[in-house]
Parts: structure tokens; sequence; C-alpha cells
């Protein structure tokens, strides 16, 4: 039955873990804008294909 | 017949005639164009493509408009982090509206390569922006982004107390994890199976203990703190039972733990603060991108020019002493009351009075704080500071915040007879024991306080009012909190402004008296009206569009005389358009606002009426039920139209300064009446701020709007008695959820005055009741819905 009490002990580690990570998300402004991100990484697919492209293209002229 | 043209850059309608083309698309206006240029020229032409009627139609750049921010002391205070490099800033830019806006204002530094970074904040309206500065000013920057479209705003934005919210997730942060915790460990508990192993049972009883702590002294602070200060004033509310109900629960689960005897309640005690946390979160939710509670300071400038020994310099608003000279420019604010040392002036004065048409001062005069200068730059004598102004005095005179706390009036009542009504059954439940068990009475005394602790009660009222709030939100009506769906549900009178609220600001109604006139003479008045883009000249031309004339005819000998009137030729025939003065030589005193037309020998004039908002009619016909009163800041020319909409002409005024409709308001309430003030200018807001309810009407709600409860879309005005009538229903809503969380207190109470109160029990009830009272909330506002 030992193990149970280390088990006890993860739980309230892993729960603490979770309460720090949400606390840090706060903190770094994680919840502030939920609406921005969603159509950013659209732009940035779109961005990183010209790229890709340019890149591409100047590989064939090499 | 002529197709409607549209622009291809912001999709309004072609109204001119110059037609400004690039490649294959027009454009309404040389800016649309610029803009457009500038887009395709640096590979963004997919702004067009996210999204229809993406563009927004710039305004004019004033030359010296963004001088003011290469003052150090003044750009100082509005960027974020500045070192020898770079520059951080971020802008308040009120046109943003769509994806296609963040496209743009996110690939900034394509096309200014100063720009290293910029991130738009779509739902705060705001771009933060790092830039290089020793490559681009600040007011270079501003001054591009005016000319794409997206005017940055400077005005005052007070920081909202982003620290205060984010401690206070952190507070909801901890009483979950602890809400968890204890409930996990409790789990034995529940199974009835903890008493087969005493050390591990003290073992999870002290880790509950132990993690409970927190919750007890950092999240459950407020409701303390709040309780205190209510038993202080005697003035009880709802965290008086609670905070009474949290500490026999807490007391009572420590007691059993230090006795070894399980973990008492401490589940229950995590989960009523978890619960009661989210219910406040909902409580406090607000718009995050619209400010209610802004004040003159930020309608003024932030700067303006003063003339020191004929030298130009800009000074911060709030430096201004009496006796110093200022230099207006064209379209500027005049910061404070002072003295006209130029020739002439025009100032509209419609946002700070609500006289709608324009004044005129001469040399001499006295110019009040607040009124816009049309034309011109002039130079004033400033007579007292900006913050002692006659318009700024109104906001200094009264203290309006403090009366309206975001509290729920009826929530506070109801908990006061629960207070009694649980007080007395503790006393009778322990009277009763004591014929049954004495030793028992502190017990039962403890599990009733534990049992009547009003959770679902406290959170009834949140979600009912956050949920209507998000309701009306959808509809164009943005509350402040959401206290104010109480304070709606109450209301009696409603008092109406009419410029700007009632009549529509823009649209103008045109009558055409005089000579007749034949097709090709209405032809040549509506080409020359064309011409100009004076307000009148533009309701002319819209007057006409109606009658199918659209003035594309091409006049010689063209001429506009700013503020008289235009004239022209068309082959043989003479032309003229403008004012009495202009056209006849001498001036005339009319209420109306008319203009003057001569076209050959024949002549006649315009007169313009305001004409009511879309649906203004049939909201006043549903508004039966209310009295309905009209303050007017402006002369009384639409007088008759107010009366046949309001029929009582007691309660119609003209030439009400804002001081008048304050005291007007302060009259009715004086009767014993609940106002709801409806209300767009300057000269509203102190009577929007010591009504009842005060609503601001905007055709743009991120615009500036007076300090007020709520602000509505100008188009859902007319839907005005819908949102009262969801006021009503949120109070119904509130009655049923009150009964069922009452229901479920007298179920606990069952079991608690019967001595068979257990930690399972509690731990059962308490969720449940604030779930069901939750749901049936939410959905009882959705089928409203539908």
């Amino acid at each position: 039955m030992g193990i149970i009490y280390i088990m006890l002990i993860i739980s309230l580690l892993i729960a603490l873990f979770f309460l720090l990570i949400f606390m840090w998300a706060t903190k770094t402004g994680q919840f502030d804008d939920d609406y921005t991100p969603s159509v950013r990484i659209l732009f940035d697919d779109e961005n990183n294909d010209q790229q890709t492209n340019q890149t591409n293209n100047g590989n064939s002229e090499v | 017949m002529k197709e409607v043209l549209l622009c291809d850059h912001c999709g309004d309608e072609i109204l001119n005639r110059n037609v400004y083309t690039y490649k294959t698309k027009s454009f309404c206006c040389n800016g649309c164009m610029t803009v457009y240029q500038l887009l395709v020229d640096n590979q963004l032409g997919t702004f067009y493509q996210l999204e229809e009627k993406s563009g927004i139609r710039p305004k004019n750049v004033q030359e010296h408009k963004y001088d003011f921010l290469e003052v150090d002391e003044i750009r100082s205070k509005l960027i974020d982090f500045e070192d020898e490099n770079y520059i951080k800033i971020t802008l308040f830019l009120p046109e943003i509206h769509c994806s296609s806006c963040i496209y743009l204002l996110e690939n900034l530094p394509k096309i200014l390569p100063a720009v290293t970074s910029c991130q738009v904040a779509f739902v705060q309206r705001e771009a933060l922006i790092t830039f290089r500065k020793n490559e681009l000013k600040l007011s270079e920057l501003a001054k591009f982004l005016n000319k794409i479209g997206y005017a940055p705003n400077f005005g005052n934005r007070k920081e909202e107390s982003k620290k205060f919210d984010k401690v206070f997730f952190y507070k909801l942060g901890v009483a979950g994890f602890a809400f968890g915790s204890i409930m996990l460990w409790s789990f034995p508990e529940y199974l009835g199976i903890e008493k087969q192993d005493d050390n591990l049972r003290n073992f999870t009883s002290y880790l509950s203990f132990f993690v409970s702590v927190p919750v007890l002294l950092f999240s459950a602070r407020d409701y303390f703190i709040s309780a205190y200060k209510a038993v202080r004033s005697r003035n009880l509310n709802l965290d008086v039972p609670i905070t009474l109900g949290i500490i026999a629960l807490y007391a009572q689960s420590v007691y059993t733990i230090l006795t070894n005897g399980g973990p008492g309640y401490m589940d229950s005690f995590a989960g009523f603060i978890f619960f009661l946390l989210i219910g406040k979160w909902f409580q406090n939710r607000t718009y995050k991108s619209l400010s209610f509670e802004r004040d003159y300071t930020s309608y003024f400038p932030v700067a303006v020019t003063r003339l020191t020994d004929g030298k130009e310099e800009i000074v911060e608003i709030e430096k201004i002493n009496a006796g110093e000279i200022l230099l207006i420019r064209n379209e500027e604010v005049i910061p404070c009351d002072s003295v006209l040392e130029s020739d002439s002036a025009k100032i509209d004065y419609s946002f700070v009075t609500g006289e709608s048409d324009p004044v005129y001062k001469y040399k001499g005069d006295f110019i009040y704080a607040g009124g816009k200068l049309l034309g011109q730059k002039i130079t004033l004598k400033a007579d007292k500071p900006s913050s002692r102004s006659l318009l700024t005095q109104l906001w200094n005179d009264i203290k309006i915040d403090k009366l309206k706390p975001n509290r729920y009036k009826f929530q506070d009542v109801v908990s006061k007879y629960f207070l009694a009504c649980v007080l007395v059954i503790a006393a009778l439940a322990s009277i009763a024991w004591m014929f049954i068990d004495p030793k028992r009475i502190p017990e039962i005394v403890v599990a009733v306080l534990i049992v009547a602790c009003p959770c679902a009660l406290a959170l009834s009222s949140p979600f009912t009012y956050g949920n209507i709030m998000k309701a009306m939100g959808r509809k164009g009506l943005y509350l402040k909190n959401t206290a104010v769906i109480e304070r709606m549900d109450e209301v009696t009178d409603i008092v109406f402004d009419k410029t700007g609220t009632l009549t529509e600001s823009v649209h103008l109604h045109v009558r055409q008296t005089g000579d007749e006139l034949t097709k090709e003479e209405k032809e040549m008045l509506c080409s020359l009206a064309n011409s100009s883009t004076h307000p009148l000249s533009r309701a002319i031309v819209h007057f006409f569009r109606t009658q199918n004339i659209y003035g594309n005819l091409d006049l010689s000998d063209f001429l506009e005389r700013v503020g008289l009137g235009l004239s022209g030729d068309y082959l043989e025939t003479k032309i003229t358009l403008g004012s009495h003065l202009f056209i006849y030589g001498e001036k005339t005193i009319s209420n109306e606002t008319e203009t003057y037309f001569k076209i050959g020998d024949k002549s006649g004039k315009f007169i313009f009426h305001s004409e009511l908002r879309a649906g203004i009619k049939q909201l006043i016909g549903n508004l039966k039920g209310y009295n309905i009163h009209v303050l007017s800041g402006d002369k009384d020319k639409d007088r008759e139209l107010m009366e046949s909409l309001v029929g009582n002409k007691a309660n119609i005024r003209f030439n009400q300064s804002p001081k008048d409709k304050l005291d007007y308001v302060l009259e009715l309430q004086a009767q014993g009446k609940k106002v709801l003030m409806v209300g767009d200018g300057l000269n509203d807001s102190g009577a929007l701020g010591i009504s009842d309810v005060g609503i601001a009407v905007s055709e743009d709600v991120f615009r500036f709007t007076p300090s007020s409860d709520a602000i509505i879309q100008a188009g859902r005005l007319h839907e005005l008695n819908t949102f009262l009538g969801l006021s009503h229903y949120a109070k119904k809503v509130l009655r049923i959820c009150l009964t069922f969380s009452l229901t479920y207190n007298l179920i606990g109470l069952s079991f608690a005055t019967t001595g068979s109160l257990t930690p399972l029990v509690a731990a059962i009830i308490m969720p449940v009741s604030s779930v069901t009272v939750v749901g049936l909330s939410t959905v009882l506002v959705l089928l409203k819905r539908i």
C-alpha cells in the first residue's frame, strides 16, 4: 500500500505543475486575445508558400 | 440610365463625376487609389481577396496633425519602450474591423521597412508596433497609418486595471487546483472505504488541509473584505451569508481533520470558492475594446500649438495658462474657453450643444471650449486653463461613477431576508436539539450555516444577467456591466436627445420650393451641386438622384466661395446656389436651414429638415408603457416633427443647454421616476451620467462616445423596446433561478436540522445546485433568442 502515498504526492505535483502553467500562461498574456491568432495563422501559411517559392526559384537559377 | 459604380477600395458608391482610375480599377477618391497602388505595388493584393469591402476610405491628413508626437514629454507618455535604436508602441486603431485589416497591418514591415514588427490585437483594436526610430519618426508612422485609413487615436485611454484582472485569474486557478485535488483525495471517503486505513485517511486529510490554506487566504479574500465592509456600514449584502458559510465550513473541517475524523468538508469548501469566483468572472466580463468611462480629456486633443512671440510651439493641453495665444487649424477642437483674435471663425458645436448649424464668431467674441473649427486657421487667446472650461466643469461637478456600483440590488435585498431566515432556522433547530441531544447543538448549528451558504443564489444573478448581456451585445447594445440590466428593468421614463439620436445627423430631408424647373434645369443645378463636397450640396445631389437626375453636365466658370455658395455657367445659362447673402446680397433670418438657387431667371430654395432615423416612429409606438421625453439643444425648427412623434407637448423642450438636460433628469428622479436617457453628444454627458440608465448612440461604437452605461449601434436604436423587454425577461429568469436555489437550500436544511448532513451530501448538493442554476439561466436565455 506504500505506493499510494507516492501516487498521492505525484498527483499533487502534477496538479501544481498545471497550476503553474496556467499562471504562467495568464501572466504572459496567452488569454488576452483569442481571435487574432486564429486569423494570423492563415496568413503565415500563405507567406511561407511565397517564401518557399522564392527560394525554389533561387535554387533553380543557381 | 447610369449604372452604379463602386469604389474598388472602400466599396462605396462613387458619387463624384471625377472617377479615379488605376489600371482597370476605379476609385472614389485619390486617397483610396493611393492605398490601392501602395498595396498592389508591395504584393499585398491579397488584402482585397480576404474579405469584401475591406478597404477604409482614408481621411485627409492635416499636415501638422501629428506634430505633437515629436514633443518628448508627450511621446514618452505614449510609447511602451524606447532605446537608442527602437521604439515600441501600442496604438489604438479604431478602424480595424476585419481579417483583411489584420493582414494589412501585420504586413506593414513590407511597406515601411523601418517597421520591424506589427502585431494586431483584434479584439482590443490595437497594434503593437516596433520600429527603428532613426529611420522613421513616430509622427510619420501615425501619418502613414492615417493615409492607409487607420487613423490612430491618441485619446487618453486609461489602462483598465489589467493587473487586477490577472490576480483574479490566479485566484481562480488556485481555487480550481485545490478543488480538483481535494476531490480526488476524498474519493475513498465518498465510497465509504476510508476506514480501512487510518494512516492513509489522515495523510489525505492533512494534504487537503495544506492545499486549502491558500484558497482561504488568497482566493476567498475578497468575500471576507466585502462582508466586513457590509457589516460595518450596516448594509447587508449577499457576501455576508456567504462568508458565514465559508467560515463555518472551514472551521468545521479543520476541527474534523485535527481530531483525526477525516477530511471534513474541504472539497465542498474549495468547490464553493471555485464556483463563486467563476460567477464573479462572469459578472465582471466586459467589452474589452469599448470604453464607457471616457471623459472630456479623450475628446480634447493631447496637445495644441502655442504662439510665443510669433513662434509656434507644441505644448500639452494641461500646460496652457490663461492669456496665452493659441493657433487652431481646420478640424481641430478648441481646447479651452478663449477669446477670438482672428477676424472671424466658423465653429461646429454640434457635438457639444446639439446645435446642428455651425456658429460664426468674430474678433473679440468669447468662444467656449469643445467646438470644432471649420475652415481657415485662427488664433485665440486662452481665457482659462482647459480643466476649468465650462464644458469640463460639467464633469467635475458630478462624480457619477460612485453612484452606480456593479452590484445587484435585488440579490442584496433577497440576501437580507435569507440571512434572517438562516439565523432563525439555526436557533429553532438548536432549541429542538436541546431536548433530543444537547451535545450535538454546535454541530447542528454549523451544519445549518454550511448548507445554507447561498452559492447557487450568488451564481444566479451573474449568469442570468451575463447571458442577457451577451444576447444584447449580439443585437447591437453593449452594456458597461451586467448590473445595468437590473436598472433597465425598473425604467419608467425615457428621455431622448433629438439631434443625432432621434434624427440622423448625416441624412437630410430636402424640400424644393419656388419656380417649377424643367428636367434640363434640374440637371444643371445638380451638376453644380455635384462639384462641391459641402454637406448641403451632397444632400441636394441625393435629392435629385431620387428623381433619376445625375448631374453629369460640364459647367464652365465654376466658382465655389467657402461658406457662401457656388456658381457656374452651362452654355448661356448662369446657375447660382448658396445662402441668401450670396444670391441676393443681404441676410435673412430664418429658423430653417435653407439654400437658395437661381437658374437663368428662375429662382427658389431648398429647405432641409432633419430626418428621423429609420424605425423611430414604430419604436415610439412600441414604447407605450413609458413616458417619453425629448430634449434638444437645437433651435425649435423640428418642433412639428417632434410633436407628431411624441404627442405630449409638455415633454418636448428645445434650446436645452447641457446643464438644463441634467436638471431635467434630476427633476424626474425627484418625482420618483427611473430615467433612461438616450443621447449621443458631449452635451448629453451630464444627463447620461446622472440618469439611472444612460445609453450613448453611436454610428461606430469604437469612436468617441460620452461616458455612459451602455453604447447602442445607431442602426439598432429602433429595437430599444426589444432590449427593455429582454431586461424584464432577465428578471423573470432570475426569479426562477432563485426559486430553484432556495429549494436546494431547503433540501440541504432538512439534512442539517435532522443531524444527518455528511460531507458526501454536501459534496453532492453544492455542485448540483450550482450547475442547475447556471444551466437553467443559460437555457432560458437561449430559448428567448430563438
